[in-house]
């Protein structure tokens, strides 16, 4: 691999977010608008200072849409990436791409969503009598009822425990762990709701082995970052979060289609996080052991487990031990999505994850990590992966 | 309680993958195999990366595979779908490839259990490969 020259040389100086609901009442655009209005804001910049936007595949709203909204006379930049939850790393990596070659100065990357009122990714999107076709192999899955993110991290979440005894009881420790931050979390959509062990062994099954609340939630809201130039960064209101390094990478055979052929890789246990952790890790100059604190992006329990062995937290298989010894709690190895991350702060597909992650490197988390100056953030899931490294000046 | 649904069928006349279903109609069971090496093409695609070459067949095979993973579903998602019902994931015997499967209710699944495939007629003639428990 060639030397990195990213190292350091942007910074997150802004985020904003909308609040996280069941029914925003507000359409995809106001909320994209009034996160970005936010994040720009919290920058101590005014819209017209944006000259570049990056949004994610899923997004309803397109980079002139939110141009037009927000009354930015020159965008000079935009751009996209996907597919859905892997993006909002790759997407902040792609800001930092666009500044470092000068095309832009200063980028607006965001995500939003009606979750919960419009689209639910939990539902069945197939509603045409005919599944498949045009590659995206789905006529080998949804005539058999395989048909959600949900069902295939089902299989996956069997299959880990047919391989290393993962339980139950350990996914239950991520969630309960989880639903903990978010109970100190104002934002949170469960901070009045505590879930215990017994609450969460209680709850009705999904897709077996998974049950309630292995599953994000489904959210309303959006979440934006501003990025610029470290050396800009530092004339500007907040405490810059330094962008130590970003990074993509998929796997040998990845699989063609949005998710469900993922299921036909020779290891279906083991993410696309160990190839970005390799490449993220070498970018930054640091390892596992550097990392204070990480937002991993957790649609579901399994998801996470399954990260913190391919980050390195621990070994492979033996994530269960690992997070029911209490290492992902605020005082263990590596706490973890310390404003309560998917499963119990909000869905914002992952973007959601980089403004805590910034929080943390502020100080100023509702769970904050004393003395935290390494932050990773995950966007790992499915099929490739993308995530970012956030330190303190 | 969610009403039901006709089931979607699959498209079975993609140009890369609608062979499968072909073989189906006739009760086969068939894998895309590259001509130039014997590489197993699953997904099924046109091109082989590992010769290059474009051309590849539809091979039978013998319909006998184990049990890899599974999910019991027992929130419902699609109307044509009542729970519960379990997505079983089956690791063929012959070849390296894996296919899904629906089976009815929650059974009882064992890791590395013999299954063997069997063919359900949809609407419109459409033959979907399923699997079932070898009895015997």
């Amino acid at each position: 691999m060639t030397e990195f020259h990213h190292r350091d040389r942007c910074a997150i100086v802004g985020i904003g977010a909308t609040d996280f609901s069941r029914n925003s009442g507000r359409s995809d655009l106001t909320l994209a608008t009034q996160a970005a209005l936010a994040a720009i804001e919290d920058a101590g910049l005014a819209p017209n200072d944006i000259d570049g936007i990056v949004r994610c595949d899923m997004d309803t709203v397109r980079h002139n849409d939110l141009a037009d909204a927000l009354g930015i006379e020159e965008l000079t930049y935009w751009g996209e990436v996907g597919p859905g939850g892997v993006a909002p790393c790759a997407q902040v990596g792609q800001a930092v791409g666009a500044i470092l070659s000068g095309q832009a100065t200063t980028v607006l990357v965001f995500r939003e969503l009606n979750g919960r009122s419009g689209r639910r990714y939990g539902l069945s999107k197939q509603t045409d009598l005919r599944a498949g076709g045009a590659g995206s192999y789905d006529e080998f899955f949804a005539p058999y009822g395989l048909l959600t993110p949900g069902q295939i991290f089902a299989v996956i979440a069997q299959r880990h425990m047919l391989e290393y005894g993962t339980s139950e009881k350990q996914l239950g420790r991520i969630a309960v762990t989880c639903r903990e931050r978010a109970n100190a979390n104002p934002r949170a959509q469960m901070h009045d709701r505590p879930l215990t062990m017994d609450d969460y062994l209680s709850a009705r099954m999904i897709s077996r082995p998974l049950r309630l609340y292995d599953f994000c939630l489904e959210t309303d809201g959006a979440c934006a970052v501003v990025v610029t130039s470290t050396d800009r960064a530092r004339d500007l209101r907040q405490k810059p979060a330094l962008i130590r390094a970003v990074a993509q990478n998929s796997i040998p055979n990845p699989q063609p289609g949005m998710q469900f052929p993922v299921l036909m890789r020779d290891h279906i246990t083991e993410l696309p996080a160990k190839a970005v952790a390799k490449t993220l890790f070498t970018r930054a100059g640091l390892g596992p052991q550097d990392v204070d604190v990480a937002q991993v992006y957790d649609c579901f329990t399994i998801t996470v487990l399954m990260q913190l062995e391919d980050w390195g937290f621990c070994a492979k298989g033996e994530g269960g031990p690992f997070v029911a010894s209490g290492e992902i709690d605020l005082g263990g190895s590596i706490p973890i999505n310390t404003g309560g991350g998917h499963l119990s702060e909000g869905y914002i597909h992952g973007m959601n994850h980089i403004v805590e992650g910034v929080r943390q490197i502020r100080g100023e988390s509702t769970s904050q990590v004393p003395g935290a100056e390494v932050c990773l953030v995950t966007s790992t899931a499915l099929p490739p992966g993308s995530a970012l490294m956030l330190t303190a000046a | 309680m969610i009403e039901t649904s006709p089931r979607p069928l699959p498209v079975d006349d993609d140009v890369d993958t609608g062979g499968f279903f072909e073989a189906a109609r006739r009760h086969e069971l068939a894998i895309r195999i590259c001509d130039g090496c014997g590489a197993v093409l699953h997904m099924p695609r046109a091109y082989c990366h590992t010769c290059g070459s474009w051309a590849g067949h539809w091979q039978p095979v013998a319909g006998r595979g184990r049990v890899y993973s599974w999910t019991t579903v027992e929130h419902q998602v699609h109307p044509a779908f009542p729970v519960p019902y379990t997505i079983v994931l089956i690791q063929l015997d012959d070849v390296r490839a894996r296919l899904v499967g629906h089976l009815p209710g929650a059974p009882e699944l064992v890791e590395g259990q013999p299954m063997e495939v069997w063919f359900e007629t949809l609407d419109d003639g459409v033959v979907l490969p399923q699997w079932r428990t070898v009895t015997s």
